[in-house]
């Protein structure tokens, strides 16, 4: 009876725990009948967003792991991303080491964006995902202000192409068209008529290692110790605000590569926009594949991908079906995107006030048990 | 200690640079446009052959009859193109590849293929080829005078 009724308690529990990747699960089981979408045309199109998104994804994991919440901050990596990828489509470096070199440039600006990112992040404790959310908009506002002026009259912009009609800033679009899919194409393989860039997925699974790797090093257990508990980290000789400030700069890093490999899938990009969706979306995808604020592995960041991008993929299709409308699609994903996170984040505080209120209740229950003993 | 880290600190740095600048040198991309036309050098005229068929890689890029112009883009400072040339309708075709060197500085190379058969040297068969200026096109980014970068731009993205 008792191991009946722990079960059942472990199978709510398990439930509870995954609601959210149950909710997508059920969504996609509904809209892809109804989307009307071949098998193939469906994996070819996951298969393509796995390995579009997949490392830009992994970026937020270290951020969760060092206690630092969901990093909407990720967008400052892709601005460094973009500005490497600015600056090579100019000196027309093409394919691969186009975007090696892209990659190389936009390490420093990375690193320089997370350690920035990473102090300020330290001085709002507790409140990281809403600093680092008001940070992305801070410096996008500076992104703005080296793209739109600086480029052309102090970064020299050589191809009149690149240039805006009045002789400085980058136009609306920059075309990455010699480097489009160079990574994705380069050992592709086909299967079934889905397409399998080989080479992106080994680029993820280097990623993937390097985070397993990462989390065994003193340094990857010191970000443990530090998301658990920041004071007994800090009475255990951790320098806590260090490992934070370095867990920042390693997802932006990470994000400026995921967002050049993600734009090499696309072959173009719109200057001043392309990042500014990245981070949500990404955080989105993130909390579908079961992540939490405070804990997220890298069988989220695949669940995640597959299940968001199924719903983003059928979502169109299946509203025109339903209502008649393509708009409604369209809007029902970028509508469940927000609810996601917001849904996510209300869970974890809710969750976070009960735990707390739990042991304010067995702290109190405690103290009196103490003081009837010392009465008696 | 401090003084190992500080040397690994410096060497992945130079690695990066050594990294970038061989990215830099190896995917230089070109343009480059093959002429199939007469050229005028030191008073001399280079005919051009009756056909080209020109093949980059192992693939045919283009069939060039007199005065016609075939492009492709190249990485790198070398151009390796197959040219089979047939002098006179209904001749006999010889099939050579060439390797052609291509300035680094040139986005886009004019190349032209009789200057180049006849074993003339490089200023004559190679020039850069420079667009001529457009109409300049209305851009809404950013100017003076119009809203900024992504105000009014619809809130729903395209794609993800």
């Amino acid at each position: 009876m008792n191991n009946l009724m722990k079960k059942k308690v472990s199978v709510l529990d398990l439930i509870r725990g995954n609601s959210v990747p149950l909710m997508f699960v059920l969504i996609c089981a509904v809209f892809i009948p109804m989307s009307g979408f071949s098998g193939s045309y469906l994996l070819n199109e996951i298969m393509t967003r796995l390995g579009r998104n997949a490392f830009l994804i992994l970026s937020l994991l270290i951020p969760i792991m060092a206690g630092m919440g969901l990093n909407f901050g990720m967008t400052l990596g892709a601005m460094a991303g973009q500005i490497g990828l600015i600056l090579v489509a100019d000196w027309q470096i093409w394919g691969i080491p186009g975007l090696v070199l892209a990659a190389i440039i936009s390490i420093p600006i990375s690193i320089l964006l997370g350690l920035m990112c990473g102090v300020l992040l330290n001085r709002a404790k507790g409140r990281e995902m809403i600093t680092s959310y008001i940070i992305s908009f801070f410096v996008n506002g500076v992104y703005m202000l080296v793209v739109l002026y600086m480029m052309g009259p102090i970064i020299p912009i050589a191809h009149g192409t690149l240039k805006l009609p009045r002789g400085y800033g980058i136009r609306n679009t920059v075309s990455l068209l010699p480097m489009r899919q160079t990574i994705d194409n380069a050992l592709a393989v086909y299967v079934g008529g889905v397409k399998i860039p080989v080479l992106t997925l080994i680029i993820i699974a280097l990623a993937c290692l390097f985070i397993v790797w990462f989390r065994k090093t003193k340094l990857g257990q010191d970000m443990r110790a530090v998301g658990q508990d920041m004071d007994v980290a800090r009475d255990a000789g951790i320098n806590v605000e260090r490992t934070r400030i370095i867990s920042m700069v390693i997802s932006t890093v990470f994000a400026g590569f995921g967002m050049i490999i993600y734009l090499q899938n696309l072959g173009n990009f719109p200057t001043y926009s392309a990042h500014t969706n990245v981070g949500m979306f990404c955080i989105a995808a993130l909390l579908v594949g079961g992540a939490s604020v405070e804990k997220a592995s890298i069988g989220n960041v695949f669940l995640g991908v597959i299940l968001f991008h199924t719903m983003f993929i059928v979502a169109p299709s299946a509203g025109t079906k339903i209502t008649g409308d393509s708009m409604i699609g369209e809007y029902f994903r970028v509508f469940i995107s927000y609810a996601v996170i917001t849904i996510a984040l209300v869970m974890y505080e809710t969750k976070k006030r009960k735990s707390q209120s739990l042991m304010g209740q067995m702290l109190a229950q405690a103290q009196k048990d103490e003081e009837e003993g010392k009465t008696e | 200690m401090k003084g190992r880290r500080l040397i690994i600190r410096i060497a992945a740095v130079l690695l990066l640079i050594v990294i970038g600048f061989v990215m830099s040198i190896i995917g230089r991309g070109h343009t480059i446009y093959l002429d199939n036309r007469a050229l005028d050098y030191n008073g001399q005229t280079y005919k051009a052959p009756y056909k080209v068929t020109i093949y980059v890689g192992d693939e045919q890029l283009t069939k060039l009859y007199d005065k016609e112009r075939g492009s492709t883009t190249c990485l790198g400072q070398t151009f390796t193109v197959t040219l089979e040339v047939m002098e006179t309708k209904n001749g006999a075709e010889e099939t050579q590849t060439y390797k052609i060197p291509v300035p680094k500085n040139m986005d886009g190379v004019i190349i032209n293929i009789p200057g180049y058969l006849a074993g003339l040297p490089e200023e004559a068969y190679l020039s850069e080829f420079v667009a001529a200026p457009s109409a300049e096109t209305e851009d809404t980014t950013g100017g003076d005078d119009t809203s900024l970068p992504g105000e009014g731009d619809d809130l729903i993205p395209s794609d993800m």
